[in-house]
Order: structure tokens, then C-alpha cells, then sequence
């Protein structure tokens, strides 16, 4: 995914102007104070123009029988919304099960089983989620939640990773010092480990979110429709169009995530770091 | 300083740690006192154990086994974060809280005690203060913002901030340069005048230990006290090969860091005020043994040292005889201070002024050596004597 570097530059707002350091005091004098606006509308314009560009198309472009009902702009925007759906509520469930498990992985007690956590985590993601499906489709038959289930497999390791790299790069004296004030254990992992791992664990839900848009894809072998249906249809049918279509939708979808999850990491990233 | 020992604050009884997985003992049966109201500084070779023995007193490291007590009062079992809300807390890497203000780093404990907002905003503004930063810069800035000697600053204001009326403290002022050291341990004692806390001041600096300690415990490993004593007596007995190893060559010099010139009888030079004439001057030179003589000017300021020959040779006037006096320092000058100022104008005294610069006497080599063999022997007495700070039982 080029999603990282696109949001890289054009997701963070200027930092404040160090006086010490030129560098600094040259991009912000570049910028002229219009580079926040310019920067974070960028990708909004360029994924905009996108979806007008498909509209256009398959408003316009002369389409066979099949492409038609592929193409049905109301068609699009439900899949789409099942899409958006499917990864809204594994990126929720993932991140409900994959951060506290982090968070038990590095409480003192628990430092050992760090490695086998983070192993089960990869093995998780080793298995190519879509053996994964076919599993769990056989287990449990076809619709909603099998998928749920393959894509929750598959973001939990990122999140997972972040969250304990996350609480463990914080450094062992801030939290001493924290302890030796006489801050509880709760208290400190409230106010102030967890505050300070929150970019490293908001970075990984994104990567994950990212990862389950083009993942969701599959949940059409299940019956459970997004965007899959779209792209995988196009094949079978051979249909060029409803290929490109399916996958420029689903590649708006994963870039407008991957930005409004910069937005969140930025606003959320607390100060003074 | 070698008055007797205060009540104790701090108590450490047969206190063990051994970490898991070691053979031996971090920590071996340590048993020591604090005073109230002192600075007790643990000093020894990297490894010793000191940091283990700190940590111990407010269980960020759980003992073993043995005692500890504040104010005679058992803690070694009592729960650990109302015991460290009693006790300031400063190490070495600081650990402020990047993400949080410097108020709210500085009310952390505060508001952990559940002070009112107002009482707490006062108290940051106090503390700021008190440690020589501008409430109204610095209040609102992140610890990033700050010089490595400021973070350090408001580490210690942080510690202070309940008024704990105990500190510890870590090789506190190790991070920071020494210039910007000397000065943060000269500030520290200053606010010790007036706090007058009980302090555990760890530092591997046999230097810093002398000059930050009201008593000091030297530490050689598993943190058997090798001796514990003043700064004084440690620098003149030794209890043996070790400590005297430890405090190293130039243990004279480091005792002559103690003295004050104003505590010795100055030394017998030959003055004449400059309005006398020089044949004053040459009476007054002859009535001495000495081969110079200092002029003083209407004030008794001190002008230039004289030789016979400038006397003789001047004639009429005194007006350009002689040397300028380059060496002068005021009677709170330690006698290290007045014998570097000796060295380095490259003369054989120097002078000592009051705060208006009027003579008051001059200080020379024979001043500083009769110096350095009275507190050889005061020290050497008050040991053979035995105070309350018996030294440590040696073989432990
Ligand atoms: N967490 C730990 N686990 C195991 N051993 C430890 C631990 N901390 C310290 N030690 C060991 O205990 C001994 C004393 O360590 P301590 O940190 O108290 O020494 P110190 O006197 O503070 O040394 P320094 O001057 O280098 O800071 C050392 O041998 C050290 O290796
Ligand atoms: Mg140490």
C-alpha cells in the first residue's frame, strides 16, 4: 500500500516552528500559512475526482446488458456501504479483543508470554485469509460473520504488535518515576502509558483497517456482498469495466480510511511529544 | 557538623535484597540510620549496591527481608504508594512526563492528595519559583521545551511538591554538565537551608558526596558500610584501605573544601597606609620578618605589595611602588579557595577583604598548612572518641 506515504505528507499539520532549528523555520516560512488547508484537501480532492471519474463512466460510457446491472449506481453505493460495513465492525472487534490482549502482554506478570503472543499473532496472519474463510464457512457456514471472523484474524496482529511495542517504548523511567510519586498501577497505565502509546497503537488500527478494505474482498465467496461482489463478477464475467470499478471504489475506500485515520492519529496524539 | 546525631527519620534494619536468579546479595544486611533533617549521602563503586539500597526505602525495589522505618513507624509491608507520596523521588533520567505541562508535572502529587485546584496552582507557582523558573514562561511549557539542567529543576520541584519531608535522590545532578552541576548543587544546598528535609543523596562522585553531605556512607559491595560518618572525619580517619582508596589522593586538598578562611587566625603580615610615607612603611617592615609589605590606601583598601628595595628606591613617593594585589577573597572563601587564588596570581598570600573591600588580614601558605594539620587532629580526635556515628564495625 502507497496509503503511508500519501497521508505522510499530506496529513500532518505544521509543527510548531522551532527557532533553533532552520530547518523548521524554512518549510513553515515556504508553507506561508497555506500549506494546512492545501495539504490536508489534496487527497480529498484527488479521491473526489475519482469517484466522478467512475460515475461519469458508468453513467455515460455505453454499457452491454451484464455491465448494467454490475454497474447500477445504486447497486455501487450499497456495496459499497457493506464494504464500509464489514470493516467498520471487525476494525471495532479487533480492536476490542487486540489492544487489551497488549495491554495484559506487557503488565509486568505477563512479560514472559509476550513472544508466544505475538507468534500465535503472526501465525494468525501467516494463514492466507482466504483459507481462512473457507474455513470458517465450512465451520459455520456462509454470511456475515464468518467473514468477520477471517478479517478480525487478520488485523490482529498488527494491532496487536503496536499496541505492546507501543506501551513498551515508553520509557522505563517515566514510568518509575510515575510509580515512585505513588500513582497506582492503574493510574499509570491510564494517564500515562496508555496516553503515551496512542500514535504507535492508533498507526496499527489503521494499517488494519487499510488491510480488511482490500481483505473484505473475499467476504463475496461467502455471500456476504461489499465490493467483492463487484470485482469478482467482472472476472467471471469477464467484464473489464466492473473490474476497474469495483477496484477504484475499493481504493478510494482504503486511502479515504488510511486519511481519516491520519486525521484521528494527529488530533488524538497528545501534545508535547 | 559532627554534632550529634538528630532523631532518626529513616531506618534500615538488617535490610537484604537478593534479585532472582543471583547468588549473592545486591544488598547484605544493611542496617543504617538517617538523621532528621540531613543530607545522607551513599557513595561507592559502581555495582555496590546504592540505587538497590534507595529504592528500598520507598519499595520501588521490595526487600528481601528486613525492616524499614519512617519516623519509627514499620513501612517495610505498608502500602507502597501512600508510603511514596510521603517521600520526594528523584533519579537521574528525570522522567518528567513529555506529554503532560510543566504544571501538571509538578502537581502530580498534589492532586494525587486531593489538594483543591487553587491550593495546588499556588503551590506549582511556589515551587516554580523556588527553583529559579518564571511561573508565567515556563508553567504552560512541555519538558521538550526545556534545558537538560531546567528538566532536572523541575524534577526536583516535582519531588517536593507535597512537601514530602523526605527526598531521595538519585545521582540526581548526573545528567547535566559540570558547570551547570556546581550550580544546581549550590542551589540544592541552598534550599536545604531552609527546608531542612531528610535527604538519601546517591552518588558515585566522592566529590559531590563531600561537599552535598551532612554525613556520608561510604558503600563497598552487597552495600556493606565501610564507614559512615562526616564529611570531615572521612577525609582525615579513613577506617581503612578501602575508604581511603575510595576518596583517593588529595584528601588534604578536598578537607581544605571544607574550611573557611574565616574560621583560621590570619597571618602576620606588615601593613602601612600609604599616606604614612615610606619611611613609615620601612619601620613597619623592619618591625617584622618578613621581606614585603602591604600598603592600604585612606579606606584600608589593599593597594600593592612593597619590597625593601621598592621602599629604598621610591624615594619620596609610594605612589607606583611594588605589585598590585591580585589575590583577594572574603572571609566565607573556603581555604581551597584562597589557596587556588594563591597559586594562580603567583604570589606567596593572599589577602582577605570584607564586603566593602577593607582589609581584614592576609592568608599564606603557613596559614593553610597549620590549617590542614588542626583538622587532621580535631578529626582524628573526635573519632578516637566516638561520637553517636560510631564508625561501621569493620569485617562485616
Ligand atoms: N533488576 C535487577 N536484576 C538483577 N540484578 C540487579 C538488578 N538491579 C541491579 N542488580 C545488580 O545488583 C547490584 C547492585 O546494583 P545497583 O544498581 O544497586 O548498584 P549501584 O551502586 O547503584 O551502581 P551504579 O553506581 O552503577 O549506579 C549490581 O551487581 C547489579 O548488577
Ligand atoms: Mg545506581
Amino acid at each position: 500500500m502507497t496509503a503511508g506515504t500519501l497521508t505522510a505528507d499530506s496529513g500532518r499539520p505544521v509543527d510548531p516552528v522551532d527557532p533553533d532549528d532552520p530547518l523548521s523555520r524554512q518549510t513553515a516560512k515556504a508553507g506561508g500559512g497555506a500549506r494546512p488547508w492545501f495539504q490536508l484537501l489534496g487527497l480529498p480532492v484527488v479521491l473526489a475526482l475519482s469517484l466522478v471519474a467512475c460515475l461519469v463512466y458508468v453513467q455515460t460510457a455505453p454499457l452491454d446488458s451484464i455491465e448494467a446491472r454490475l454497474l447500477d449506481p445504486g447497486g455501487l453505493l450499497s456495496a459499497t456501504l457493506r464494504h464500509l460495513q464489514l470493516v467498520g465492525v471487525s476494525t471495532v472487534v479487533v480492536v476490542a479483543l487486540a489492544v487489551p490482549l497488549g495491554i495484559l502482554a506487557t503488565r509486568p506478570a505477563a512479560r514472559r508470554i509476550v513472544p508466544f503472543v505475538v507468534g500465535l499473532g503472526n501465525v494468525a496472519q501467516g494463514v492466507p485469509s482466504l483459507g481462512v474463510l473457507v474455513l470458517f464457512a465450512v465451520l459455520y457456514g456462509i454470511g456475515f460473520w464468518p467473514v468477520i471472523v477471517a478479517l478480525v484474524l487478520y488485523a490482529f496482529l498488527p494491532i496487536l504488535r503496536n499496541t505492546i511495542v507501543g506501551l513498551q517504548q515508553v520509557d522505563p523511567f517515566v514510568v518509575e518515576s510515575a510509580r515512585g510519586m505513588g500513582m497506582s498501577s492503574g493510574a499509570v497505565l491510564r494517564r500515562i502509558e496508555l496516553p503515551l502509546a496512542v500514535p504507535v497503537i492508533l498507526a496499527g488500527v489503521r494499517t488494519a483497517a487499510v488491510i480488511n478494505v482490500g481483505t473484505a474482498t473475499i467476504a463475496t465467496l461467502t455471500n456476504a456482498g461489499g465490493l467483492g461482489d463487484v470485482i469478482y463478477q467482472g472476472i467471471t464475467l469477464n467484464r473489464t469495466s466492473a473490474i476497474v470499478v469495483g477496484s477504484v471504489l475499493a481504493g478510494v475506500l482504503a486511502l479515504l480510511i488510511d486519511y481519516l485515520g491520519g486525521l484521528l492519529e494527529q488530533a488524538l496524539r497528545p501534545q508535547g511529544l | 557538623m559532627s554534632a550529634p546525631a538528630g532523631p532518626s527519620m529513616i531506618s534500615l534494619e538488617q535490610l537484604t535484597k537478593s534479585y532472582p536468579g543471583q547468588v549473592e546479595a545486591a544488598v547484605q544486611s544493611l542496617d543504617l540510620e538517617v538523621p532528621e533533617g540531613e543530607i545522607v549521602v551513599l557513595v561507592g563503586p559502581s555495582g555496590c549496591g546504592k540505587t538497590t539500597t534507595m529504592k528500598m526505602i520507598n519499595r520501588i525495589i521490595e526487600p528481601t527481608s528486613g525492616v524499614i522505618r519512617l519516623q519509627g513507624e514499620d513501612v517495610t509491608h505498608s502500602p507502597a504508594d501512600q508510603l511514596r507520596r510521603r517521600m520526594g523521588y528523584v533519579i537521574q533520567q528525570i522522567g518528567l512526563f513529555p506529554h503532560l505541562t510543566i504544571e501538571d508535572n509538578v502537581a502530580v502529587v498534589p492532586r494525587l492528595l486531593k489538594w483543591s485546584g487553587d491550593r495546588t496552582r499556588a503551590r506549582v507557582d511556589e515551587l516554580l519559583d523556588l527553583v529559579g523558573m518564571d511561573p508565567s514562561v515556563y508553567r504552560s511549557r512541555y519538558p521538550k521545551e526545556l534545558s537538560g539542567g531546567q528538566r532536572q529543576r523541575i524534577g526536583v520541584a516535582r519531588a517536593l511538591a507535597a512537601d514530602p519531608p523526605v527526598m531521595l535522590m538519585d545521582e540526581p545532578f548526573g545528567a547535566v554538565d559540570p558547570i551547570a552541576r556546581e550550580k544546581l548543587q549550590n542551589e540544592f544546598l541552598r534550599l536545604q537551608e531552609e527546608l531542612r528535609k531528610t535527604i538519601v543523596f546517591v552518588t558515585h562522585d566522592i566529590d559531590e558526596a563531600i561537599k552535598m553531605g551532612d554525613r556520608i556512607a561510604v558503600l563497598r559491595e552487597h552495600s556493606v558500610v565501610a564507614q559512615y560518618d562526616t564529611p570531615e572525619r572521612i577525609l582525615s580517619d579513613p577506617a581503612d584501605a578501602f575508604v581511603a582508596e575510595f576518596i583517593g589522593a588529595g584528601a588534604s586538598l578536598k578537607r581544605l573544601g571544607l574550611a573557611r578562611v574565616r574560621d583560621y587566625p590570619y597571618a602576620d603580615w606588615p601593613v602601612a597606609a600609604i599616606s604614612d610615607g615610606p619611611q613609615a612603611a620601612l619601620a613597619a617592615l623592619d618591625r617584622s620578618d618578613e621581606t614585603s609589605l602591604l600598603l592600604l590606601d585612606d579606606q584600608r583598601r589593599p593597594l600593592r605589595w612593597v619590597q625593601r628595595q621598592d621602599l629604598q628606591a621610591a624615594g619620596a613617593s609610594l605612589d607606583r611602588a611594588g605589585m598590585a594585589v591580585r589575590a583577594m577573597v572574603e572571609p566565607t572563601a573556603t581555604l581551597a579557595g584562597a589557596l587556588d587564588a594563591m597559586v594562580s596570581s603567583r604570589t606567596g598570600g593572599v589577602v582577605v577583604v570584607d564586603g566593602r573591600g577593607g582589609f581584614l588580614g592576609t592568608v599564606d601558605m603557613g596559614v593553610i598548612m597549620k590549617a590542614a594539620e588542626d583538622m587532621r587532629a580535631a578529626a582524628q580526635d573526635s573519632a578516637r572518641s566516638g561520637g553517636p556515628l560510631m564508625r561501621a564495625a569493620s569485617g562485616t
